[in-house]
């Protein structure tokens, strides 16, 4: 035990010489810090800015610019509201409509919330009975703006408006706010509105079908209205909705959002492993090359015998491995600390779905002997290979062998789609650890993950007597070339 | 009693037999010389030893046990092929390998630290591998072998791709191992070493036995044969084999002679000075190691079969 401990230590030690174990291991926590920053970068939350030129004597151009208005305002209602939900904040105005969330958000909701001060207004209230580990409202960007037209177009046409597309929607030449879409309102020669949608880009379908909404309300109105209805009435038509009663799981929950939340330790446990073991598989495999290469291996098997070698590498590289995941698991624990309540409140629920003994034993128990299995093949490998560029030839297959059936499960999992092929799959051992991991949130049946663990320590057991027996006939042997017949015949020789 | 034992030791790896039947044994403070050519079993032999390789049919003895690596605390190893950690610093490797033979940690480095004063590289304890020359690297790999001062020293052809001045220090160590009380044990084809170290020899052929005791028993294989400068015809004269001239000096012939299976130098000079022949210089010479080699192997050292 000593001497594979002596080794596993040699190798511990050389692995964490290297600088690419370094970059390695701080890539995960810098990518994680570094992509909410790449997000904000390239999230659009600039709103769609919209001119609207109205030609026409009709109430068209006013409705569109009020529809956007409210748009805006009913999505940060309804941000509001569920942010009131999440965190149970109804006590500051029961009455409110962000603290009613039983139905859905009615044009009368908006104006009352207008009415009442708007958000400043809300968020006084709000704060009055908000607890102090509960995070500030973060409302939502507004997704439309109104614009002035560009210069030199209040009298253009809409052929004229074309023409000068070049030019209206160019940000570099401009000298004011260049609009996204130009809304052009004209009257045709019967008296009816006319809208002409001039976009930079595509117009996009909400935008779209406010215009054709309002555009037609408005067309209803003035038709009501030859026919002698009262505007007032039509317009108390038009608002006429029915009340629509929804019922929505609480913030978190919900099948598919409980499914995918009690999923998110195991499947990222299951990332975790992955990324670690093809990085120290790797790593195994250069050092078990390096060391035949450099001709030193017969000094070690005069102390050692082959099997106390192996055990040893195992040993390192999964300490190694398992080091890196520590890593990675305290750099999330200090992101969730940093993040108050926004990461813990996602971790509780996911925690929920982990936190029994039996599923803590599971993990750990799939989580070291996947661990252990696949690192003997990745250190098979090493010892069939006399060089780099012939081992990436056993790599790249081994690895696609992994990483394609994990991709397509984890896939799976999170579109919570998981059915026959993912319950076979997890009885494939070289993928068993990643997919009893990864299905451990959404709940797996106890006689699954016995029969699984069973045949994961039975697979690995044979992996070991397998590589042992490679690792033993190919110690002393380089420069011959690799294939099925080289394998049987190191197999017998070890028999020997 | 002998620290090592080979009994009716055979080696075959499929249809060639690598070692067939060997017998040999090492006492304590011995240094014991494999020789032979290229492919003559020798490395294969130490491999039996050392375990690394188990034999097909025969008994090892090694400190009186059947070979394994729990004895590796006793001895010491220098492979023919040798290597180190690169990145590994020369202290770090000793000490690292002392350990893997049950030393403590302390004792290593500081057993290291004396062999590497004793060499000479005391200044580069701390250099890594792949920072020193060859010829370092080779002095720190003896290290790996001495550290642990062990009972068996096993040097499996030690002295190729030294330079003389290593060459030099790799002989020291071995005879201050031997008067420790060590047994020495190593393969060689170049005889010079062998012949001003080994105080026993084993000679192999394709993996046979062909002769195995000390070098004056080695020599009486051979017969010896006398330089002599005479003024008579030598040729057909009894106890003289062959005659071959070697030059000429006025009415002086100088001979090199073979003598017959049962003569010697003394007799012969003997019957020369009776039988009245005048000799201007007589020179009895032994078979070098070199000549004992070619003669029972049947080629040069270096040319037998890999």
């Amino acid at each position: 035990m000593t001497k594979i401990l002596l080794v596993a230590a040699r190798e511990f030690r050389h692995i964490a010489s290297m600088r690419s174990f370094w970059v390695s291991m701080l890539l995960l926590p810098a990518a994680l810090f570094i992509a909410p920053l790449i997000h904000d970068l390239l999230e659009d939350d600039e709103p769609t800015r919209i001119a609207i030129i109205d030609r026409d004597p009709g109430p068209a151009g006013e409705a569109i610019a009020a529809r956007l208005a409210f748009e805006d305002r009913r999505d940060e209602l309804a941000a509001l509201s569920r942010y009131v939900r999440r965190y149970e904040l109804e006590a500051a105005d029961p009455a409110a409509p962000w603290a009613v969330h039983d139905r859905a958000l009615t044009g009368a909701d908006v104006a009352a919330y207008e009415d009442a001060g708007g958000l400043e207004a809300a968020l006084e209230r709000i704060d009055a009975v908000r607890p102090d580990d509960v995070r500030d409202f973060d409302p939502p960007s507004p997704d439309y703006a109104l614009v002035e037209p560009p210069a030199g177009l209040a009298e253009a046409d809409a052929a004229a408006i074309e023409a000068r597309r070049d030019t209206i929607f160019d940000r570099a030449t401009a000298a004011g706010p260049v609009p996204d879409d130009i809304v052009l309102i004209e009257t045709d020669a019967d008296g009816r509105p006319v809208i002409h949608l001039v976009s930079r880009d595509r117009p996009d379908a909400t935008l779209l079908g406010i215009v054709r909404e309002e555009a037609a309300r408005a067309l209803r109105t003035q038709a009501l209205a030859e026919r002698g209805v009262d505007p007032a009435d039509s317009a108390t038509i038009e608002a006429l909705a029915p009340p629509i009663m929804i019922s929505t799981p609480q913030p978190g929950g919900g099948a598919r959002e409980t499914h995918v939340i009690r999923s998110i330790l195991p499947l990222a446990l299951a990332y975790m492993l992955l990324m670690s073991l093809l990085l120290s598989g790797n790593w195994m495999v250069q050092g078990a090359v390096e060391e035949r290469g450099s001709k030193l291996v017969e000094s070690v098997i005069a102390c050692v015998r082959p099997w106390q070698l192996m055990m040893g590498k195992l040993v390192g590289t999964t300490a190694v491995g398992l080091s890196m995941i520590l890593v990675w698991v305290g750099c999330a624990i200090v992101a969730a600390l940093m993040t108050k309540g926004i990461v813990a409140d996602l971790l509780r629920p996911a925690l929920d779905s982990i936190a029994t003994p039996g599923a803590i034993l599971a993990i750990v128990y799939f989580f070291v002997l996947g661990y252990v299995m696949l690192s003997t093949l990745f250190l098979a490998i090493g010892v069939l290979s006399d060089n780099m560029n012939e081992a990436q030839g056993f790599i790249m297959p081994m690895m696609m062998i992994i990483l394609l059936p994990v991709m397509y499960m984890l896939q799976a999992i999170v579109q919570d789609a998981g059915g026959i092929g993912l319950q076979i799959m997890t009885w494939f051992p070289p993928v068993t650890p990643f997919a009893v991991l990864a299905r451990l949130g959404a709940g797996i049946e106890t006689w699954e993950l016995v029969g699984t663990a069973i045949l994961l320590a039975a697979f690995t057991a044979l992996m070991l007597w397998l590589v042992g027996r490679l690792f033993q006939a190919s110690l002393l042997k380089s420069g011959q070339k690799s294939g099925i017949g080289q394998l049987i015949d190191r197999f017998r020789i070890a028999q020997d | 009693m002998s620290i090592l034992s080979m009994q009716g030791v055979t080696k075959r790896f499929g249809d060639i037999t690598a070692v067939d039947r060997l017998d040999m044994h090492v006492a304590p403070g011995e240094i014991f010389g494999f020789l032979g050519g290229n492919g003559a079993g020798k490395t294969t032999s130490l491999r039996m030893i050392l375990d690394i390789i188990r034999p097909t049919e025969g008994r090892i003895a090694v400190l009186g046990e059947a070979p394994g690596q729990e004895h590796a605390d006793r001895i010491g190893f220098l492979p023919e092929e040798r290597g180190l950690y690169p990145s590994m610093k020369a202290i770090d490797t000793i000490t690292y390998f002392g350990r893997l033979k049950g030393m403590d940690a302390a004792t290593a480095r500081a057993e290291g630290m004396a062999l590497l004063e004793r060499f000479d590289l005391a200044e580069r304890a701390t250099s890594p591998i792949a920072d020193m020359s060859k010829g370092m690297a080779q002095k720190v790999q003896l290290a790996t072998a001495l550290v642990n001062r062990p009972d068996l020293l096993i040097l499996d052809e030690p002295f190729s791709g030294l330079d003389p001045v290593n060459q030099q220090l790799l002989e020291a160590e071995i005879v201050r191992a031997a008067r420790r009380g060590a047994a020495v044990v190593f393969s060689t084809h170049i005889m010079q070493h062998a012949e001003r170290l080994c105080d026993r020899l084993l000679i192999l052929r394709r993996g046979v036995k062909k002769f195995e005791g000390d070098l004056a028993a080695a020599q009486g294989l051979v017969p010896p044969t006398v330089r002599l400068t005479a003024r008579a015809d030598l040729a057909a004269r009894p106890g003289i084999a062959a005659a071959r001239i070697l030059g000429r000096d006025g009415d002086w012939t100088r001979y090199e002679v073979d003598l017959s299976p049962d003569n010697d130098p003394g007799t012969l000079l003997e019957t020369l000075t009776r039988e009245g022949v005048l000799l201007r210089d007589f020179e009895a010479r032994h078979a070098a190691l070199h000549d004992i080699f070619v003669h029972l192997v049947g080629s040069e050292p270096q040319g037998e079969a890999a």
